[in-house]
C-alpha cells in the first residue's frame, strides 16, 4: 500500500477512494466512513433531521453531502441506517426521533421458514428503498466527479436477524444448517437486487453489512454460511463492495480476504497492525477509529492518535469503525482528515 | 479437596479438562460436580450440550424420584450453566450455542420454578432489568436475566425500549435495590447516563445499585456515567449482582 507517495499526482476524493479500493497508489490515504457520518449537529446545520432524512431523498442527500462539504471526507454515504431494505421487505420499524437511529422491531419477525421468504414486487419502489436510489442519483449529479458515492445493501445474515428475529435465526443456524442455508439463499436476492439498483443509480461502491460478528458467532460460522455468498455478491454486483462486520472479526479475516470483495470495514476491537498482517493486501482495510470511547467521548487529540495508528499500520482508508453516535462532535470528525493530511506531510518530509 | 476422578459423568470430566483453564475455576467446578449425585451430573451434561428435550425429561424424572427442586437447580441446571458461561467467556462457544443451552435451562426450570415459588424460599434479591430507551436489542439482557434467576434472584424484566421513568416506577413498585441496564447501540448508550441522572433528580440514586452492560459498553464508560458496576457478560452480571448486594448488606 502506497499511503502518500510524492510520485502520485494530486487526486480528488473519488479518485483517491477508488484507487484505495483497488489497492493502487494514492496521493494520500482517503478518509471514508462506509456506514454513516450523520450527526445531530450536521442535521441541524442543513435542516435535514432524522427520521425524515431516512425517508425523503432530498433530505437524505443533503445530510449525506455534509460528510464531504463539512467534514472533508473523500466519500459520501447517504444510507445512514441498516433498516431501509428491511422496511421494504415488510419489517416493522421504530422510526425514533432526531437523536436516535431507527430500528427494526425484531421481536415481531415477518418470516419463520424458508417458504415464507418472498421479495415483494415493490421492493425497489418502496418509499425506503426508492429514497436511497433517488438520493444516490442526486448526489451523483451534484458531487459525482469529486467524491465517491457509496451505497449500501444489507447482506442476508443481517436480513435474517431483521426478518426472522435474532434469537430464532441464531437458534435455527445451530439446529438446522440446511434450512438456514436455504433461508440465506432466498434472502440474498434482496441483497443483489438492491445492490444492482444502486449501481444503476450511480453508486461508485457498495457497503454490504452482514453482521456475522465475533460477538455473536464463530469464524467457522462465517466460513460455513457466508464466504460463498460473499464471493457471489462480489461477482454479481459489479462495483467494488465494502464488507462491514462490527465487533471482533480477527478469526474470520482470512475467509473474508478470500471473497474477492474490494474492502473490509473493520472495528476497533481488532488491532490495525494485526489485521493488515492477516489480510496481506488481498483486500483493502477501512477503519477503525473507536466510536463510543474516542469519537463520542474524547477529544481531537485522542482521535488523531487512532488515525495515526491506522496509518502507521498501513490501512487503505481511515474512518470511524461503524456508523457514528449521533451526538458525536463535528470537531472530532474534522480531526480525521486533518490528521491524515498532517501524517502524509510528515511522511513526505521524512522521505 | 475434590478430585476430578470423583465426577462420575465422563462428559463433564472432559468438559472441565478441555475448556476450563483458571485454577480457581477448575477447583470450584470440580468441587460442585464431585458432590453432585450422578443424576444431577447427567442433567448438567445435557444442558451443556443444549439438549432441551433431555433436560426436560431428566428434570421431571429427578423430581419424581424425590430429589429436591433446589438441588436439581443448583447441582444440575446452574452447575451446567456455569460451565457454559466459562466456555462462552473464553470464546469456545458463541451466542447460538449459549441460546441452545438457555433453552435447555428453561426446559428444566419449567418444572422447578413452580415448586420453588410455592415453597417460599427467600430470593437472594430483587433485580429490575431492561434495555434502555430507543434500543430494541435484548439477547444479552435475556441471558443475564436467565442466569440471575438461576442464581436465586427474582428478576422483573421491563423488556426493551425502557424509559427512565419506567425504570424508576419499577424500582418503586417492586421495592428493588438492584437494577441492570443494557444497550447494544452506541446511540442509545448515553441513555444509560440519562437514566442514572433521572434517578438522581428523583432523589432515588442512593436507594438503588445500578449495573450496566452491552456489547459497546466498557468499564470506563460505566464509570463515566456513574454506574455502580459493569458486567462484560451474563456470568459477570451474576457476580456483580451478588457483590453489590453483599456490599449493600455490609453497609
Amino acid at each position: 500500500m502506497d499511503s502518500g507517495s510524492q510520485s502520485v499526482p494530486s487526486m480528488n476524493g473519488r479518485e483517491r477512494v477508488m484507487a484505495a479500493l483497488r489497492r493502487e497508489p494514492v496521493d494520500r490515504t482517503p478518509v471514508c466512513n462506509p456506514t454513516s457520518v450523520a450527526t445531530v449537529e450536521l442535521m441541524d446545520l442543513v435542516d435535514a433531521p432524522f427520521p425524515e432524512a431516512n425517508q425523503q431523498a432530498e433530505l437524505m442527500a443533503r445530510l449525506a453531502a455534509t460528510g464531504y462539504t463539512e467534514l472533508g471526507f473523500d466519500c459520501i454515504m447517504p444510507v445512514f441506517t441498516i433498516i431501509q431494505d428491511s422496511s421494504a421487505l415488510g419489517c416493522k420499524i421504530q422510526w425514533e426521533q432526531k437523536d436516535n437511529w431507527p430500528t427494526v422491531k425484531m421481536r415481531e419477525p415477518i418470516w419463520e421458514t424458508p417458504d415464507d421468504i418472498r421479495i415483494p414486487p415493490d421492493f425497489l419502489t418502496h418509499r425506503d428503498t426508492h429514497c436511497v436510489l433517488e438520493a444516490i442519483r442526486i448526489l451523483k449529479k451534484e458531487y459525482g466527479n469529486e467524491v465517491a458515492i457509496i451505497g449500501k445493501t444489507m447482506g442476508p445474515w443481517s436480513l435474517g436477524y431483521h426478518c426472522m428475529g435474532v434469537e430464532p435465526f441464531l437458534l435455527m443456524s445451530l439446529d438446522d444448517p440446511g434450512k438456514t442455508k436455504l433461508c440465506l439463499d432466498r434472502m440474498k436476492e434482496a441483497t443483489i437486487q438492491f445492490g444492482i439498483a444502486q449501481v444503476e443509480a450511480g453508486a461508485d461502491a457498495i457497503t454490504l453489512p452482514d453482521h456475522a460478528t465475533g460477538d455473536l458467532v464463530s469464524g467457522e460460522y462465517y466460513r460455513r454460511y457466508l464466504r460463498e455468498l460473499h464471493i457471489e455478491f462480489a461477482e454479481k454486483i459489479k462495483i467494488p463492495i465494502i464488507l462491514h462486520i462490527c465487533g471482533k472479526t480477527m478469526d474470520r479475516m482470512e475467509y473474508i480476504a478470500q471473497t474477492g470483495m474490494a474492502a473490509f470495514h473493520y472495528d476497533s476491537k481488532n488491532e490495525p497492525r494485526e489485521s493488515v498482517d492477516i489480510m496481506q493486501n488481498r483486500i483493502s482495510l477501512v477503519g477503525n477509529i473507536n466510536n463510543p470511547e474516542t469519537l463520542f467521548a474524547k477529544g481531537p487529540e485522542e482521535v488523531r492518535q487512532e488515525v495515526v495508528k491506522n496509518l502507521d499500520a498501513g490501512v487503505h482508508m481511515v474512518g470511524p469503525e461503524c456508523a457514528i453516535p449521533l451526538q458525536t462532535s463535528i470537531e472530532n470528525l474534522k480531526e480525521i482528515p486533518l490528521a491524515v493530511r498532517d501524517w502524509t506531510r510528515e511522511q513526505a518530509a521524512g522521505n | 479437596m475434590a478430585n476430578i476422578a470423583d465426577i462420575q459423568n465422563e462428559f463433564i470430566r472432559e468438559e472441565i479438562e478441555e475448556f476450563i483453564e483458571r485454577p480457581e475455576e477448575i477447583e470450584r467446578t470440580v468441587g460442585v460436580f464431585a458432590k453432585a449425585r450422578p443424576a444431577m451430573q447427567d442433567i448438567a451434561a445435557a444442558l451443556i450440550e443444549g439438549e432441551n428435550d433431555t433436560v426436560d425429561r431428566l428434570t421431571a424424572a429427578a423430581l419424581e424420584d424425590g430429589i429436591e427442586a433446589l438441588e436439581i437447580m443448583d447441582d444440575g441446571l446452574i452447575a451446567g450453566m456455569g460451565v457454559v458461561g466459562i466456555k462462552f467467556r473464553e470464546n469456545f462457544i458463541f451466542v447460538p450455542e449459549v441460546l441452545a443451552c438457555a433453552r435447555a435451562m428453561k426446559a428444566g426450570m419449567v418444572h422447578i420454578e413452580p415448586i420453588l415459588s410455592a415453597s417460599g424460599v427467600e430470593p437472594l434479591g430483587r433485580v429490575i432489568m431492561g434495555t434502555v430507551k430507543g434500543d430494541l436489542h435484548d439477547i444479552g439482557k435475556n441471558l443475564c436475566i436467565m442466569m440471575l434467576r438461576g442464581a436465586g434472584f427474582v428478576v422483573i424484566d421491563l423488556g426493551v425500549d425502557t424509559s427512565a421513568d419506567e425504570f424508576i416506577d419499577a424500582i418503586e413498585e417492586h421495592e428493588a435495590t438492584l437494577m441492570g441496564m443494557s444497550a447494544l447501540l452506541t446511540t442509545t448508550m448515553p441513555n444509560m447516563g440519562k437514566t442514572i441522572e433521572a434517578f438522581i433528580d428523583a432523589d432515588l440514586r442512593d436507594d438503588v445499585k445500578i449495573m450496566v452492560g452491552g456489547a459497546p459498553v466498557t468499564q470506563e464508560f460505566a464509570d463515566d456515567m456513574g454506574a455502580d458496576g459493569y458486567g462484560k457478560d451474563a456470568l459477570a452480571c451474576v457476580e456483580l449482582a451478588k457483590n453489590l448486594l453483599s456490599a449493600e448488606v455490609e453497609a
